[in-house]
């Protein structure tokens, strides 16, 4: 990559949000893992190793799948933030490797919110 | 000169690799004539060796061109650093009041007898090192052992192979 | 093709899988097949049904019932309920999660909604090893303005305007150091990053360079420019390896992006920078130790001046700035200073990154406008504190930092306002701490950190932290001596003033300002070599005895119930507390909050247990004690104070004549406490005991009316009085002295009086507290149709206990809360309404409740016809002679701490029980009794130069040393509870009491804690 001079800083950000724009990326769910130290002590590698095997085994080619710093509230972790296109994203606690696969099958699949797990929509 | 060199390699060599220590004198070499890269050299030399003996700190001293006695003060001073080996995992046994009387002590025995060594120690293998804590807090898990990262509750003296079994 | 009755399908998708589904179809295949079933049920491994949360899931067709968390075991009981006798297994059923259950708006949540995101804006926002995500949210917007527009003393100008201060803790003006720097003369500087963040308990720089590195890298590139330097390095320390990798992840991007390197933006400014590791040591954390260690040396701190503006690393300007300082400056940049000042306090601007954590609900990282108070955090924000605990302090600034307790907690987040109150903002690392925190161990515990992390270099911080960290070692383990405090305080002050650096500077803090909050809890180690919180492990045996104000031997009876040996539980009992039935009854039982098997599952049901014991040991005849001293002493007041002494000086050989204005004994016992809870038999029998010491009893007698003062003040050798506080407090309101309107203990005492008190239908009472809740429910026993409570203040502030809280709801009672009467309405005389008002929370008051405060236009009118005050009680003491002072709370005045704790100013007059505290409880009047026994005795034998009084050898009781070593999780055994008509309609008691079989079950979750090995 050249260096970039200050008008390509516009034109990284219209490509990112391009890319990350659900509609426009050609995908339909966006899962977010929050992956701090605190949320990998707690568990959150194995959750996204879940997300992804999911994906795998299901064949799954519209979810895209990223990864993130903590959102704040450590002791709720592991958290995944599920953002289906044209609904708010959810942000689940506690997760662990059974409950990634329900909402995977559950809520990114088959568009049921697992309120049970759920700790907020929205995003801050 | 050289017949130094030599004698330290001897002494080096009953301890590590030939491999090792080539790994070591390539560290040295990748900062030589860096200014302040004494502690980036020690802590990649720790990573490759686990400890840093005194010829380890010889080596260093001379391949940086600095007084060992500079070395060795930050070795020492540094509690990242360490002049004995360690085990490749560390079992800390709480014995906090509550994890003593709820079979801590048991546990402890047990396990230094299972591991061949007291507390503060190394297994010989170094897979192993052993420490007790006095408190964790979690006395309503008592009693309990931490491995690493692990946190294992109300543990009992019949499952400590079992434990110990989980660790390459 | 075969056709089976049923198809059991087992999941075998991952989830269910690995909670072991595998095991459950084998289960299931053997029990058809031992059934001979196998022509009739067909097994069938699925695919995942999506309920892996729940698994192993078992779905029987054809009623498509689901089961979930089926184990092998369940298998059988399926096949024989399910598929034999076609009942669905109700324990395994799937049941539908309740849905009414709306998912809040993150906003909505208190945690993020009173956040303010700057620092943290990008957090869970983006992929931090990506720099296009950051870039994406206006990254390198800020640089590229710095670098190609603005001047370096505009960049300056612009931080300065913003009020940025060094949020590493010193809250120096970073503006200003930026300026020194910038004005130093040198071709090179160094711009540094002080990422070694080492209080315990802080993790706010953590998480900014793990989850948006390039802010901080963006904040440096920035302060290169404004300083004229070329080169830095970020210092992290060697704990946080995440952080570390995506700080080299996101140094190589920039330098792919030429956003670090030669000619950034072709501006012609060239700026570079690496990840300097850490190796492990707190004071490196200290600028001048920070450039020693990058320097390769041993991490000594220096003494300044100069400062490293003017000469840092290498000898050259730098400046060090902490990761949370640069993280702001981007955008500073590009919203500009005055938008950042637009929030936070006078001199404190912008926002504040907090890692919350210890005690409090929810552990995190919280960013918030300075100005927010500590209570705000703690309490909104957090979530306050678990389990019902109350909130004790918070240490703010780690090691170098103070407490803030609870009078304090409307304290802004504001540099000087936290000064002011001992404690520093330091980094940011919020340590909530609850009632079970012992603050002298809290304060060793820092000192030991600071001893073990101090370098060396200086004698005052070496030699003064380990001696300091030896007095408070001994403080704590029972060694502790009159002095230690001041010299704790002396050595404090010379620390301070002549320590080298920071670490040594600060670390008498925590000490200090322990000593200003907590001195009470000091003395109680040293004096009394109590460990209030029951945490100092060398003065107590067990956490329940020391909590106890009697401190009964808890272990020892359960471990005797256990052995079946209740005869001798009842004499360990009654060592330590002449009215064990009654306080199996109506004890508070603190001991049970301080229980550690609570950190298990649920603390021993200790109260319970005691009542088990008294309910059914043999009870021993009391014998009459003869009389071997010739001075006499009277007790003016039946209550349990009272008694209480009369018992213990009757057992030391002295005359002891009670005297008491009510017709029968018992003080609040007879006339406070319902029957309901404390039948009379049981109240009688414990008396009797104390009659038959020998005790005189002269009821119907008030001192001062049926006899003078004077009398018995000549008559007896020494008075204590214990006339309890039997005075409701009037609600200062207009109609207050209507017909129908009560006070609460006057209202009680008239329904144990039994002089047939008339009750409305329709009661309004007023109060929180247990004699509120006494008089509620003792009104709906006398036949009132309905009964509200209004309490001013939120349920979890309420002073009642909560078991008798929910007793009265459950009885029918209804509370208001945030509800304050205005005024009692009345026609002719009598009561038809109350006129009240809607509170809302506002700041916390000094016990650290919110204080209510009206909410206008809120009014509203009851229907009443009866009105209990019961918002307090205070003693009446308008018997006393002048000489006898009273507080201005009404209640009798002791001389205190260290000059006898009962005694009076006026000679031979001692006091104690609610007429010298306010209202307490049972056990405290107990203890004061006690108290007042071994005062009056002592100050006797003292006049009378005898030598202090020998306790004879108590009979020794053998308690067995019986340990479980496999703990199970199993709650408390429940008591049964009268039920129905009997128990709204009547005064019988409520609890029923333990059966042999659920006593020995709560016996045997006792952890023994007393025990030593």
């Amino acid at each position: 990559m050249a260096k970039i001079k200050v008008e390509d800083l516009k034109k990284i950000k219209e490509e990112v949000q391009k890319a990350t724009s659900l509609r426009e990326g050609g995908k339909r769910v966006k899962a977010t893992v929050h992956m701090g130290t605190c949320g990998i002590a707690s568990g959150a590698r194995k959750v996204l190793n879940a997300l992804v095997s999911s994906i795998e085994e299901e064949g799954t080619q519209d979810v895209m799948v990223t990864t993130s710093g903590c959102i704040g509230i450590c002791s709720r972790e592991p958290l995944v933030t599920v953002e289906v296109a044209g609904e708010e994203p959810i942000t689940y606690e506690y997760m662990d490797e059974n409950k990634m696969r329900q909402v995977f099958k559950q809520h990114i699949l088959d568009g049921k919110v697992q309120r049970q797990f759920a700790l907020a929509k929205g995003l801050e | 000169m050289g017949f130094e060199e030599a004698r330290v390699s001897d002494a080096l060599l009953e301890e590590f690799s030939q491999e090792q220590l080539q790994q070591v004198d390539a560290i040295i070499e990748k900062y030589k004539g860096k200014a302040g890269s004494l502690i980036p050299v020690l802590e990649e030399i720790q990573g490759v060796l686990g400890y840093l003996p005194n010829e380890i700190q010889q080596r260093v001293a001379h391949g940086l061109n600095l007084p060992q006695s500079q070395v060795f003060g930050v070795v020492t001073f540094y509690s990242f650093f360490t002049m004995v080996p360690r085990g490749r995992h560390t079992i800390r046994l709480c014995l906090g009041t509550a994890c003593y009387v709820r079979g801590g002590k048991r546990n402890l025995d047990r396990l230094t007898q299972e591991l061949g060594i007291e507390a503060g120690d190394t297994t010989p293998d170094r897979k192993f090192s052993l420490e007790t804590i006095r408190c964790l807090g979690a006395c309503g898990l008592a009693p309990v052992i931490v491995v690493d990262e692990d946190t294992y509750k109300q543990v009992k003296e019949r499952k400590l192979r079992e434990m110990l079994e989980r660790y390459e | 093709m075969k056709i089976f009755r049923s198809h059991i399908l087992v999941c075998g998708g991952t989830g269910c899988h690995s909670s072991g589904s595998a095991e459950v179809i084998k289960a299931f295949a053997f029990e058809v097949e031992k059934r001979e079933l196998k022509d009739e049920v067909q097994i069938v491994e699925t695919g995942c049904n999506g309920f892996c949360a729940l698994g192993p899931i078992v779905v029987v067709y054809p009623e498509g019932i689901i089961y979930m968390q089926v184990a092998p075991e369940d298998a059988a009981e399926i096949i024989e309920e399910h598929i034999l006798k076609g009942r669905p297994v109700e324990r395994l059923l799937y049941r539908e999660p309740v849905t009414e259950e709306v998912i809040p708006y993150m906003n909505d949540i208190p945690f993020f909604g009173l956040q303010e995101l700057r620092v943290l804006h990008n957090r869970g926002l983006i992929d931090a090893e990506r720099i296009d995500e950051y870039i994406a949210r206006d990254g390198y917007q800020g640089a590229a303005k710095a670098l190609l527009e603005m001047t370096p003393e505009g960049i300056i100008e612009e931080v300065k305007k913003s009020g940025l201060r060094g949020r590493g803790g010193g809250g120096f003006p970073t503006g200003m150091k930026w300026q020194f720097a910038s004005q130093s003369m040198g071709e090179v500087k160094y711009v540094l990053c002080n990422a070694d963040e080492g209080d315990p308990g802080a993790f706010m720089d953590r998480s900014v360079l793990e989850a948006d590195p390039h802010a901080v890298l963006e904040g440096m590139l920035i302060a290169a420019k404004a300083i004229g330097a070329h080169q830095g390095y970020i210092y992290c320390r060697a704990e946080y390896p995440l952080a570390v990798h995506r700080l080299n992840i996101a140094i190589n991007q920039a330098r792919e992006y030429g956003l670090l390197g030669d000619d950034i933006f072709g501006s012609g400014f060239s700026f570079d920078l690496e990840v300097y590791q850490g190796a492990g040591a707190f004071v490196c954390g200290e600028e001048t130790a920070l450039m020693a260690s990058i320097e390769g040396r041993r991490g000594m701190p220096r003494p300044r001046p100069p400062f490293p503006a003017h000469q840092g690393l290498w000898r050259r300007p730098t400046v060090l700035n902490n990761v949370e300082s640069y993280a702001n400056i981007p955008q500073i940049i590009v919203q500009g200073g005055d938008w950042y000042a637009s929030i936070g306090t006078e001199t404190s601007k912008g926002t504040k990154v907090f890692a919350l954590t210890g005690d409090v609900n929810n552990i995190g990282l919280v960013e918030v406008p300075m100005g927010t108070t500590i209570g705000t955090i703690i309490f909104d924000i957090g979530g306050g504190i678990p389990k019902g605990k109350r909130f004790k302090a918070a240490q703010l600034g780690g090691p170098s930092g103070g407490c803030i307790p609870v009078q304090h907690l409307n304290t802004p987040t504001d540099y000087e306002a936290i000064t002011q109150i001992g404690a520093i903002m330091g980094s940011g690392g919020l340590i909530v701490m609850d009632e079970d925190t012992c603050m002298v161990d809290v304060a060793r515990f820092f000192m030991d950190f600071c001893q073990d992390e101090s370098c060396g270099k200086c004698v005052p911080c070496r030699v003064g932290t380990k001696k300091m960290l030896d007095i408070l070692t001994d403080i704590c383990e029972g060694r502790g001596k009159e002095g230690d405090i001041e010299l704790l305080e002396e050595m404090a002050a010379v620390i301070k003033d002549s320590a080298l650096c920071g670490l040594g500077q600060t670390a008498p803090n925590p000490v200090l300002s322990t000593i200003r909050y907590f001195r009470d809890e000091y003395e109680a180690h040293i004096r009394d070599k109590r460990c209030p919180a029951s945490v100092c492990s060398a003065l107590f045996t067990s956490p329940c005895q020391n909590t106890c104000p009697v401190e009964m031997d808890v272990p020892a009876y359960i471990a005797l119930i256990r052995a079946n040996r209740l005869d001798d539980a009842y004499k360990v009992l009654l060592k330590t507390n002449p009215f064990p039935s009654i306080c199996g009854r109506v004890c508070d039982h603190q001991c049970q909050g301080k229980c550690r098997r609570g950190q298990l599952d649920e603390p021993i049901a200790i109260k319970h247990l005691k009542r088990y014991i008294t309910d059914n040991a043999s009870r021993p005849t009391v014998e009459s004690i003869p009389v071997t001293r010739r001075e006499r002493i009277a007790v003016v007041g039946g209550g349990p104070a009272g008694l209480t002494a009369a018992r213990d000086l009757a057992r030391r050989g002295y005359s002891v004549t009670v005297f008491e204005e009510l017709p029968h004994l018992g003080g609040m016992l007879r006339y406070g406490i319902p029957e309901y809870r404390l039948p009379r038999a049981v109240l009688e029998r414990e008396i009797d005991d104390i009659r038959a010491l020998g005790v005189q009893f002269r009821t119907n007698t008030r001192v001062g009316k049926d006899i003078p003062f004077k009398d018995i003040r000549k008559e007896y050798a020494a008075l204590y009085l214990a006339v309890g506080a039997h005075q409701s407090q009037r609600l200062r309101i207009d109609g207050e002295d209507l017909k129908g309107v009560y006070g609460g203990v006057e209202f009680l005492r008239q329904i144990n009086l039994g002089n047939g008190a008339e009750v409305g239908k329709r009661v309004a009472v007023v109060g929180g507290g247990n004699s509120a809740i006494d008089a509620a429910r003792s009104a709906l026993r006398k036949g009132a149709q309905e009964v509200v409570l209004l309490y001013r203040r939120t349920r979890q502030d309420m002073p009642a206990q909560s078991d008798e809280v929910a007793a009265a709801e459950h009885e029918g009672v209804t509370i208001h809360f945030l509800v304050a009467p205005l005024e009692v309405i009345g026609v002719k005389g009598r009561v038809v309404g109350v006129r009240c008002q809607r509170m809302r929370l506002g700041a916390f008051d000094a016990s650290g409740r919110r204080r209510p405060e009206p909410i206008e236009g809120s009014e509203f009118v009851l229907d009443v016809d009866m009105v209990i005050a019961a918002i307090g009680q205070v003693p009446d003491v308008s018997f006393l002679p002048k000489d006898i002072p009273v507080t201005k709370w009404n209640t009798i005045e002791v001389k205190g701490n260290g000059n006898g704790r009962t005694q009076t100013p006026a000679e031979g007059i001692f006091a104690g029980g609610d007429a010298v505290t306010g209202p307490a409880t049972v056990i405290w009047a107990i203890a004061a009794g006690k108290e007042a026994a071994d005062e009056i005795d002592a100050a006797i034998r003292q006049r009378n130069d005898e030598p202090p009084f020998q306790r004879p050898e108590e009979e020794r009781i053998d308690i067995p040393q019986v340990i479980d070593e496999e703990v199970q999780e199993q709650p408390q055994a429940r008591m049964l509870e009268l039920e129905g008509s009997e128990r709204v309609g009547s005064f019988a008691e409520v609890e029923l009491g333990y059966t042999e079989e659920e006593a020995l079950r709560e016996s045997l979750r006792c952890l023994r804690c007393d025990m030593e090995l």
